[in-house]
C-alpha cells in the first residue's frame, strides 16, 4: 500500500476493507482508489455515527416492539406515536458526549439544538426536553468545570429556544472521569389536523432548498481530544468547535413549522451530523431519486471555504428541504420574514445519482444508495449473556446491622442522593403553559392542550445496576421509569433509547450491548411500549478504559387527565403507608447502599420476571388512580429506609408498625413501591388492591416530627430536610 | 378592553402563552410583528411578552428596543395607551426608556426558575388594577432580572409611587427588591415575573389571572 | 498599571452576538459591513511593566479566555 493511500485512510478514518468495498460498489478496478470528494463522502456517511455499522444488526430487534400506535416509522428520524383524538407525538434522545468533553457549554448546547431539529423536522412543535447526564467523580480533573459548563449549556440553549426542560437524571461514577455522557431528549406534539412531515426527496424538477444559518468551517478537523493539549500558537491544530445559536434555532422552528403548515414543503430533513452530506444523500436515497447540487450556491460565512469543507461542515441551525418550483417564491418570503436564508441550491432529478457541482464543474456523481443503504454492516463478536455478580443463596445478601441513621444522613447529602435543585433551577420549566409538574418531581407531567390528558416524561438507566449486571441494568433502564410513572397513574406509551457504550470491537463490551438491546426489547414488548427512535454512541473509551455500559432510556406515558396525581412525599398526618412488592431479584447492591458502605461486596440473587413485572406495573397504575392515594414512590437505590427518608423531605415523618428486620429495609428489591393512603379511604383502597390482585402490606403511618423505623432508624425530619437540602453545590462548588 | 396587540420580536418565546392568556380572558389577541408599524387606534392595549428576543445578545432587550415597531409603541404610550412588559418585555421597555431603570444579570450569575412571593406597592392604570390580593405568588424564569437604577432615579421612582411590585425574598439582587415598575403616567407597567404562567390551578397558582 | 485584555471569538468560530447586532444595524439602515462582538477586561497590576504584562498574559491565557473558541490581545492602557 502506498504511503499516500495509508495517509488518506487514516485522515478520513476509513479502513482498508471499507475502502475496497467502496471501490467495488463504485465499479472501480481494485488498483484504483477513491477520488476527490468521494473520500469525504465515505468518511462521513460510513462513520459509526452516521451508518450505525456496529449496531444495526442488533437494533433491528427493536422492530419487534412496534404496535399499531406507531405511524410513519419506516426510515424516518423518529416514529410518530398516535395517542388517539388526533394527537400525535414524536420524541428522541441523542448523545453529544465527545464534544461536551472538549467544550462543555457548546457541546451540551449543540446537543440540545440537534435533538430539537430532529423533532421539528417531522412537523412537530417541541414541547418538552429532558437530559441524561453522567459525570465522573467531583474531584476528577476538570470535572467541576464540566458539570457547570454542561448545565449552563443546556440551560442557555433550552431556555432561549423556549422549550421547557422538565426532567432529567444526573449520575456520578468514576468510570465517566474521562468520558462524560450528555444525552439530550426532546418531545414534540402534532395537534389534531397538523400534518407529519417526511424526509424522502420527491419530484424530479423540484428545488432542493438550503435553509437557515450560513455554512462555516464548524466541526472540520474536529478530531482532537484533550483541550489541555492546545498550544496557543497553533491555530491550525484547534478543533473548530461548533457554536450553537438558540436564537437562530427559534427562528428556524417558527419558520419551518409555518411553511410546513402552509403546505409549501414536499419533504424536509435537518442537517445534523455530517451536515449537508447526510441530509442530501439520505433524502435522495430514501426517495429513490437523485439530486443535482451546486455547492457554490450554498450561503457561506467564510469565502475561503472549499467544496469538501462545505460538505462536511457541521454548522448548526440548518435544514434542507424540497419545494415545488411554483411554491419557491412564497416559501422564500416566509423565511425572509424570519430573517433566514432560503436558497435553492439544486434540484431533484429522476435518476438515482447525486451530482455535486462547483462553479460549473461536476466534482462527483454517485448513487446515494452506495453511501446510505450499502454502508457496511458489521457483526462484531460477542458472547451470550451470563448473569453476573450472583449470590448462590439469598443468605449471602444479608448484612450485619449498623448505624443506619448516620448512613441515611450522609447519602442524602452526597452526589448520588442529594436534591438536584442546583441543576434544574437553571432550566425554564414553564414556558409553553403545558407544564403541570417539572423537574422538582420524580415524574414530569405535561398537559395536552386539546384533550387535556396528561403526558409524563422520564429517563432511565441506573449506573449502580449496570455496574453489577449489564443485562439486569438493561431491563431496569426501561422498567424503573415505567414503574415510576405507573405509580402516578400513567400507562407507558413508547420509549426511545440512547445507547452509550465503550469500544464495540471488544467482545465483552459488545456482549453487554447485545444483552442490553435484548433486555430493552423484552420489556418494551411486555409493556406494549414500542421503541420508536434511538441513537448509539460507541467508543466511549479513553486510553483503553471504557465507561460503564449506559443504555439511557426515555419514556413517555399517558394519563386520562391531570387530576389528583399522587405526590412524591408524605402529605397528611396519620395517613397509612403501604408497601407493595413484586420482587424477583434481590440486591445487596452497589454503592452507595448500606452494604457497600460497610465494605461488603455488592451481590444479586434471583431472575428477573418481565411478564410478571409488566402485569404488576399495569396493576399499580390502576391502584394509583384510586381516590385517597396521596403520595407514591418506587423504592430506589439504597432500599426502603432511604426511600422512606426521602418521602419525609416535605416536612412530615413516618413511624413503622410491627416487626421490621434490617434485611428488609437495607436491601434493594427489584421492585418495591410505597403508597400513602388517606386514613379515611383505606378500606376502599384495600378493596381495590384485592380486585387488582395486588398484595399490599401496611408498614406504618405518617406522623409529624421524625422518621422511626423499628429499632434501626430514628431521625428528626428537620435533619433529613437539612441534609437533602444541601444539594449538589455542597459537593461541587462550581454549581454554587 | 377587548383587543390586545402582542408585540412579537424574533426570539420572543412567551408570545403564544400571552395570546392564550388573553384569549382565556375573553379578549382578542393579535400579533404585531417587530418589522411593521401598526395602527394605534386598532388596539386597546399592548403586551410585550417574555422570551429571548435576539437571543438576549449585546444586552437583553437592547436590539428589540431598536426595532421598527417601537415607533408605533412609543406613539401608543404617548397617547396614554396601556402597555405591559413581561420579563423580556420589561427589559425592552427599559432599554427603550419607556420605563425607568435597567435589568442586569442576576446577582448569582445564574438563570433562576422558581416561584416567588410579591407585594403590590403601586397601582397601574389598567394592569392588575382590580387584583383582589396584595400579596401574590408568581413564577420567575430569568437570567437578567436584577433591577438597577442610580440613587436619584430610585428615589424618584419610590417617591412618585412608580414601584409596582416588590419581591418578598429577593431572588436576584434587584435594588430595593423591585420586581416591577410603572411609568410616571402609570399606563406603562413592567415586571420580571410571569403572570401568564399562573392562571389555572393546575399550573400551581392563579395570581396571574387578575393581571388582565 | 492598567492593562487591557481584548477577547474576541476566533475568526473561524460562529459569532452569534456579532451576527445579531449586524442584523439590527442593517435594519436601521446603517452602512456596517460586519460586526464582531467580544469583551474587554481591564486589569490593574502592580509591579514593573514587563512583569505586569507577563502576569496579565498569564491571567488571560489561563482564565480570561477560552482558547478553543477565543483569541486575546494584551495592551498597556
Amino acid at each position: 500500500m502506498s504511503a499516500g493511500l495509508a495517509g488518506k485512510l487514516k485522515h478520513y478514518r476509513i479502513s482498508q476493507k471499507e475502502h475496497d468495498r467502496a471501490c467495488e460498489l463504485l465499479g472501480r478496478e481494485p488498483r484504483e482508489s477513491l477520488k476527490g470528494l468521494e473520500w469525504a463522502l465515505f468518511s462521513a456517511l460510513w462513520s459509526e455515527h452516521c451508518s450505525y455499522k456496529s449496531s444495526k444488526i442488533h437494533l433491528r430487534k427493536f422492530a419487534k416492539t412496534m404496535n399499531s400506535t406507531v405511524v410513519n416509522a419506516a426510515g424516518e428520524n423518529a416514529g410518530v406515536v398516535d395517542l388517539g383524538q388526533g394527537e400525535r407525538i414524536v420524541f428522541k434522545m441523542e448523545s453529544h458526549n465527545h464534544p461536551s468533553f472538549i467544550e462543555p457549554y457548546q457541546g451540551a448546547a449543540t446537543g440540545v439544538g440537534g435533538i430539537l431539529r430532529d423533532i421539528f423536522t417531522m412537523g412537530a412543535r417541541p414541547i418538552g426536553s429532558a437530559n441524561y447526564l453522567c459525570f465522573g467523580e467531583p474531584q476528577a480533573e476538570r470535572m467541576p468545570a464540566l458539570v457547570d459548563g454542561v448545565v449552563r449549556g443546556i440551560a442557555g440553549y433550552g431556555n432561549s429556544v423556549g422549550v421547557p426542560t422538565v426532567t432529567g437524571q444526573t449520575n456520578f461514577d468514576p468510570s465517566y472521569n474521562k468520558n462524560i455522557l450528555v444525552n439530550a431528549m426532546s418531545l414534540g406534539l402534532l395537534r389534531p389536523g397538523e400534518k407529519v412531515a417526511l424526509s424522502a426527496a420527491k419530484g424530479p424538477g423540484n428545488h432542493v432548498v438550503y435553509v437557515g444559518a450560513k455554512t462555516g468551517k464548524d466541526g472540520i478537523h474536529g478530531a482532537s481530544m484533550a483541550s489541555e493539549s492546545f498550544d496557543e500558537n497553533s491555530e491550525a491544530k484547534k478543533p473548530n468547535v461548533q457554536i450553537g445559536d438558540p436564537y437562530f434555532e427559534k427562528l428556524l422552528i417558527e419558520s419551518c413549522l409555518e411553511v410546513l403548515q402552509k403546505d409549501l414543503v414536499v419533504s424536509i430533513q435537518d442537517m445534523g451530523a455530517a451536515g449537508l452530506t447526510s441530509s442530501s444523500f439520505e433524502m435522495a436515497s430514501k426517495g429513490e431519486v437523485g439530486m443535482r447540487l451546486h455547492l457554490d450556491r450554498v450561503p457561506v460565512r467564510d469565502s475561503s471555504i472549499q467544496p469538501e469543507e462545505i460538505l462536511l461542515s457541521e454548522s448548526q441551525e440548518r435544514m434542507l428541504l424540497i419545494c415545488e418550483p411554483k411554491k419557491l417564491a412564497t416559501l422564500q418570503q416566509h423565511f425572509s420574514r424570519w430573517g433566514l436564508d432560503a436558497v435553492a441550491i439544486g434540484e431533484v432529478i429522476a435518476e438515482r445519482r447525486v451530482e455535486l457541482w462547483w462553479k460549473g464543474e461536476k466534482l462527483t456523481d454517485i448513487d446515494p444508495h452506495i453511501l446510505v443503504e450499502k454502508a457496511p454492516v458489521y457483526e462484531r463478536p460477542y458472547s451470550l449473556w451470563k448473569d453476573k455478580n450472583r449470590a448462590a443463596t439469598p443468605d449471602e445478601l444479608k448484612t450485619e446491622p449498623g448505624n443506619m441513621n448516620a448512613w441515611i444522613l450522609s447519602v442524602l447529602a452526597d452526589v448520588h442522593g442529594t436534591n438536584r435543585q442546583d441543576v434544574y433551577r437553571q432550566y425554564d420549566q414553564r414556558v409553553g403553559l403545558r407544564t403541570v409538574r417539572g423537574a422538582d418531581h420524580d415524574v414530569a407531567v405535561l398537559r395536552l392542550p386539546d384533550s387535556q390528558r396528561g403526558l409524563s416524561m422520564g429517563v432511565g438507566c441506573r449506573t449502580h445496576v449496570m455496574k453489577l449486571d449489564a443485562k439486569l441494568g438493561g431491563y431496569d433502564s426501561v422498567l424503573y421509569p415505567i414503574l415510576q410513572m405507573s405509580v402516578k397513574g400513567f400507562s407507558p406509551v413508547a420509549i426511545t433509547d440512547c445507547l452509550n457504550f465503550g469500544n464495540p470491537e471488544k467482545p465483552e463490551i459488545m456482549s453487554e450491548f447485545v444483552a442490553a438491546v435484548e433486555a430493552i426489547t423484552e420489556v418494551s414488548m411486555a409493556t406494549n411500549a414500542p421503541v420508536v427512535s434511538g441513537n448509539v454512541s460507541f467508543y466511549n473509551e479513553t486510553l483503553g478504559e471504557n465507561i460503564v455500559s449506559t443504555p439511557a432510556i426515555g419514556v413517555i406515558g399517558l394519563r386520562a387527565d391531570i387530576k389528583n396525581i399522587p405526590q412524591d412525599m408524605f402529605q397528611k398526618n396519620n395517613s397509612i403507608v403501604f408497601r407493595l412488592a413484586e420482587t424477583h431479584v434481590f440486591g445487596k447492591s452497589a454503592f452507595p447502599t448500606f452494604a457497600e458502605s460497610q465494605g461488603e461486596k455488592a451481590l444479586l440473587f434471583g431472575e428477573i420476571n418481565v411478564p410478571a413485572l409488566a402485569r404488576w406495573a399495569a396493576g399499580l397504575k390502576e391502584l394509583s388512580l384510586q381516590s385517597g392515594v396521596l403520595a407514591t414512590q418506587m423504592v430506589s437505590r439504597g432500599g426502603l429506609a432511604l426511600s422512606l427518608a426521602k418521602m419525609c423531605t416535605a416536612g412530615l415523618g413516618f413511624r413503622s408498625e410491627g416487626k421490621i428486620n434490617f434485611f428488609e429495609i437495607s436491601q434493594e428489591f427489584f421492585y418495591q413501591a410505597i403508597i400513602e393512603v388517606d386514613e379515611a379511604q383505606v378500606e376502599t383502597f384495600q378493596k381495590r388492591a384485592k380486585e387488582l390482585q395486588l398484595k399490599v402490606t401496611q408498614i406504618g403511618r405518617v406522623q409529624p416530627g421524625s422518621l422511626k423505623i423499628g429499632e434501626w432508624v430514628d431521625l428528626p425530619v428537620t435533619q433529613i430536610q437539612q441534609q437533602y437540602g444541601s444539594g449538589l453545590r455542597g459537593k461541587i462548588e462550581s454549581l454554587a | 378592553m377587548s383587543k390586545i396587540g402582542v408585540v412579537r420580536f424574533p426570539g420572543s418565546n412567551c408570545d403564544e402563552d400571552v395570546c392564550n392568556f388573553v384569549r382565556a380572558k375573553g379578549f382578542t389577541a393579535e400579533y404585531l410583528w417587530h418589522l411593521d408599524q401598526f395602527t394605534i387606534a386598532d388596539y386597546e392595549g399592548l403586551i410585550l411578552p417574555g422570551g429571548f428576543s435576539y437571543g438576549d445578545y449585546l444586552r437583553s432587550g437592547a436590539l428589540s428596543a431598536r426595532s421598527p415597531v417601537m415607533k408605533s409603541v412609543r406613539e401608543f404610550v404617548s397617547r396614554g395607551g396601556p402597555v405591559l412588559g413581561i420579563c423580556n418585555g420589561f427589559q425592552i421597555l427599559a432599554e427603550a426608556h419607556l420605563l425607568p431603570g435597567a435589568l442586569v444579570q442576576n446577582e448569582k450569575r445564574r438563570f433562576i426558575d422558581d416561584w416567588v412571593e410579591l407585594e403590590f406597592l403601586g397601582k397601574a392604570k389598567f394592569w392588575a388594577a382590580e387584583h383582589p390580593n396584595r400579596m401574590i405568588r408568581l413564577p420567575i424564569a430569568h437570567g437578567d432580572g436584577r433591577f438597577y437604577a442610580d440613587a436619584d432615579s430610585l428615589k424618584k421612582i419610590e417617591d412618585q409611587g412608580q414601584v409596582w411590585l416588590k419581591y418578598r425574598g429577593n431572588p436576584n439582587g434587584s435594588l430595593r427588591d423591585i420586581a416591577g415598575v410603572l411609568n410616571e403616567q402609570r399606563n406603562v407597567a413592567g415586571l420580571m415575573p410571569h403572570p401568564e404562567r399562573a392562571i389555572f390551578d393546575w399550573m400551581g397558582g392563579v395570581d396571574g389571572w387578575s393581571f388582565l | 498599571m492598567k492593562i487591557g485584555v481584548k477577547i474576541m471569538p476566533r475568526e473561524v468560530i460562529l459569532d452569534t452576538q456579532g451576527r445579531a447586532v449586524e442584523q439590527t444595524l442593517r435594519l436601521n439602515k446603517l452602512p456596517v459591513e460586519s460586526c464582531r462582538v467580544g469583551r474587554f477586561v481591564e486589569l490593574d497590576i502592580s509591579g514593573a511593566e514587563n512583569q505586569a504584562l507577563q502576569q496579565a498574559d498569564q491571567i488571560a491565557k489561563t482564565l480570561l479566555h477560552n482558547p478553543l473558541i477565543e483569541t486575546y490581545e494584551i495592551k498597556k492602557l
